[in-house]
């Protein structure tokens, strides 16, 4: 069935607006109307601009307006990267030759042409990431504007590399635009759905687990790292962690659990749950294709088919977006994927990281509980 | 660094027809909404009204189904995928279904009107939109506020006033209707339908009983002029923004509907001294106004406070910032002041 109820995920045009808004030295400019500009600039908070395209412009062509919007922002110093909506990705106008006059980078990312995630990885392919053997340090990638973890997973790892005196060395994709063209030969990663695909990827970061093999990849490939402060740490904070499950075991049954949920994102709150609780993973209803996992799950793109899901496997805890807050039904449910509207967030959490399994688990327990306690 | 550079000209913000025309179409309770175009462009708008709702403690849903159309459909045309959408949203228990179309459909040509035409078994309605291309946001409202009106046939008139055109998207849209519904029982006049708020569609055929319709503001004089022309019935072309301007709206709608204002008048011009005198503490401070939207309406009633509270207002970017908001009557006014205090004192 392709046509689809209340859609729960942003288009392409969005995810380029993500990569590149991530870059400090790049004016992005979104070549098409208010309306396609206004809602990257309201979920990305990042600089956008806009060339505001109108009927007229349509008809006899944008090039004069793309000239003016790009000519307003050349004194600033940064290289300009356009995006193109649907509109003008359809009528196909050339426009490469006056962009290539001015140096600025098109991408052709319009809306129909797929999700966020196929926008993120095109604007990222244009502009051409290389590794450079004497870079020092390690690439951090997976790091996205549209991920309202991305910033709190930026500064966990970032305080892991350092615990392990490993040098950080290009973010993708928050970085200054020059650093794209000097990566390290080695990355790792935080959010799994929006790859770099830039050097030897060593590992992720999501779970004690994969993180434990991440630093051991990073020990046995950087001299002078010292992976031993984070493994401690580790150590002390999985106790604490299955300290506290174990207590919520003595008086509560596991929970069953839906998530809704990037496939990489998923993937992690299923495993860490039935790690550390004994969860019943019931499904991942996954916003992107995913690779192959234990846990059942598949594509949910539409909030009915949400709601029915939720209905179908009637678990006790939802993990999701303010989308699927509005169908839990009473459920215990908690925010972990965009959008996250209706509450504030001001903190930088990471789901990344140590302190990013801590939050998973304290969030399923605090929801789980206040779920359980009666009404007085 | 400019974080959110305003576009050279401002005609070229107004947004989208797409979701002015959604901003009405989704408050007729038990209609779908078919956005004809890639699905980007419904969870934008989804995005954006459930958003808005969340933060009017609303939970409802808006109930938009896109047509999904992806690069095939845009070589080959969309009206296959609009037919089968149709199909699918037809089947369900619904009292009306608006099929709005986007920039990319009206750039490929889709002839929408014929797709809509063919028998669905309940009524689809097409608003006529095209994305950016159809217009801005404000067209957006008022085509589909008309499109919807002609559901409507004319009928007996009764003593309501309707309001009409509410801007759903406002943060204050529940707000500023109390304050209006508060002036109209001054004049002891009762609500006949907000058209088109949180609307049944059993509702719709009294449209035109109201004695008088009252526009949320004058971008919806062409929607007030249709209603006018197909039921007889005279409007008020904006909720009143300001002290003096709430007192005309009362002795205009009272004029409209054959009351006389002058108990009410008292009334609100007692609630103004009032609150002036509040306001007492901040008599002959000094500030600048600011805000993102100063219409010309909104600055006038907040030049109006100021004078009144001798309250020196300059161009001085220095000065303490004073938020001028869009207010809606006199009890607008008084939560700007507000806001004011709390800068003055800050």
């Amino acid at each position: 069935m392709p046509e689809c109820d209340n859609p729960l995920w942003p288009c392409a045009m969005t995810g380029a607006a993500a990569c590149l808004a991530g870059f400090d030295g790049m004016s992005v400019v979104i070549h098409g109307s208010s309306g396609c500009y206004y809602y990257p600039t309201t979920l990305l908070h990042a600089p956008l601009h806009g060339t505001f395209i109108l009927e007229n412009e349509v008809i006899f062509g944008s090039e004069d307006r793309l000239r003016e919007v790009i000519g307003g922002l050349a004194g600033s110093g940064n290289r300009i990267a356009v995006i193109t909506t649907c509109v003008p990705a359809i009528l196909g106008e050339d426009i490469q030759a006056l962009l290539a006059e001015h140096g600025v980078l098109l991408v052709d990312s319009p809306g129909f042409a797929g999700d966020a995630e196929a926008g993120y990885a095109k604007a990222l392919s244009r502009l051409s990431p290389q590794a450079d053997a004497a870079t020092e340090g390690v690439n951090i990638d997976g790091i996205c504007l549209l991920d309202p973890f991305h910033k709190g997973n930026l500064q966990e790892i970032r305080r892991l590399l350092a615990m392990a005196s490993i040098p950080v060395a290009t973010v993708f994709c928050r970085d200054s635009l020059p650093k794209i063209h000097t990566a390290a030969a080695f990355t790792i990663g935080a959010n799994g759905d929006y790859p770099g695909h830039v050097g030897k990827f060593l590992g992720g970061t999501l779970g004690p687990g994969t993180l434990q093999a991440t630093f051991g990849e990073l020990g046995n490939t950087f001299e002078g790292a010292d992976i031993d402060p984070v493994l401690r740490e580790l150590s002390q904070q999985e106790e604490e962690i299955v300290r506290v499950c174990d207590k919520y075991l003595r008086r509560f049954d596991p929970p069953s659990v839906v998530i809704f949920a990037g496939a990489s994102y998923a993937e992690f709150i299923a495993r860490t749950l039935v790690q550390y609780l004994d969860a019943d993973i019931r499904f991942m209803a996954l916003r992107n294709n995913g690779g192959p996992s234990r846990f059942p799950g598949g594509l949910v793109r539409g909030l009915n088919e949400a709601r029915f899901c939720i209905e179908q496997h009637d678990p006790d805890l939802v993990i999701g977006s303010s989308f699927e807050r509005s169908v839990t039904g009473g459920r215990a449910f908690i925010g972990m994927t965009p959008p996250l509207r209706g509450t504030v967030r001001l903190s930088p959490v990471p789901l990344a990281g140590i302190n990013g399994t801590l939050f998973c688990i304290e969030q399923v327990l605090n929801a789980c509980m206040d779920n359980s306690r009666p009404v007085s | 660094m400019r974080l959110k550079p305003s576009p050279t000209h401002t005609s070229r913000s107004g947004g989208c027809t797409l979701t002015g025309a959604l901003s009405v179409t989704t408050h007729l309770r038990n209609a779908a909404s078919v956005i004809h175009g890639p699905r980007g462009c419904a969870h934008h708008n989804f995005s954006l009204f459930h958003a808005t709702q969340l933060d009017n403690e609303k939970v409802t849903i808006p109930d938009l189904v896109s047509s999904a159309l992806e690069e095939g459909d845009i070589v080959f045309g969309g009206e296959a995928a609009l037919a089968r959408t149709l199909k699918a949203v037809c089947d369900r228990d619904v009292a009306a279904v608006f099929v709005l179309s986007t920039c990319v459909v009206a750039t490929i040509g889709d002839d929408v009107a014929e797709v809509c035409s063919r028998d669905w078994g309940v009524p689809v309605i097409p608003v006529p939109t095209a994305g950016f291309l159809g217009g801005t946001f404000h067209d957006g409202v008022n085509n589909a506020l008309t499109a919807l009106s002609d559901r409507a046939e004319p009928c007996n008139k009764n003593l309501s006033v309707n309001i009409i055109g509410e801007k759903n998207l406002e943060y204050e849209v529940r707000e500023n209707y109390t304050e209006v519904v508060r002036l109209l029982a001054l004049l002891d006049l009762p609500v006949g339908i907000r058209f088109v708020h949180d609307l049944s569609s059993d509702e719709i055929p009294l449209l035109g009983a109201a004695r008088l319709n009252i526009l949320r503001d004058p971008a919806l004089v062409p929607v007030g002029d249709h209603l006018r022309q197909r039921f007889g019935t005279p409007y008020i072309p904006s909720f009143p923004a300001g002290f003096s301007d709430t007192l005309a709206f009362i002795s205009s709608v009272a004029a409209s509907c054959g009351r006389d204002p002058e108990r009410a008048l008292e009334i609100e011009q007692s609630l103004q001294a009032g609150i002036l005198s509040d306001f007492a503490d901040i008599n002959n401070a000094k500030g600048v106004f600011s805000g993102p939207v100063m219409d010309s309406g909104s600055t006038r009633a907040a030049r109006e406070a100021a004078d009144a509270l001798h309250i020196r207002v300059s161009g001085d970017k220095k000065a303490r910032s004073l938020p001028v908001q869009p207010v809606v009557g006199t009890s607008g006014v008084r939560r700007m002041l507000h806001r004011w205090r709390r800068a003055i004192h800050a």
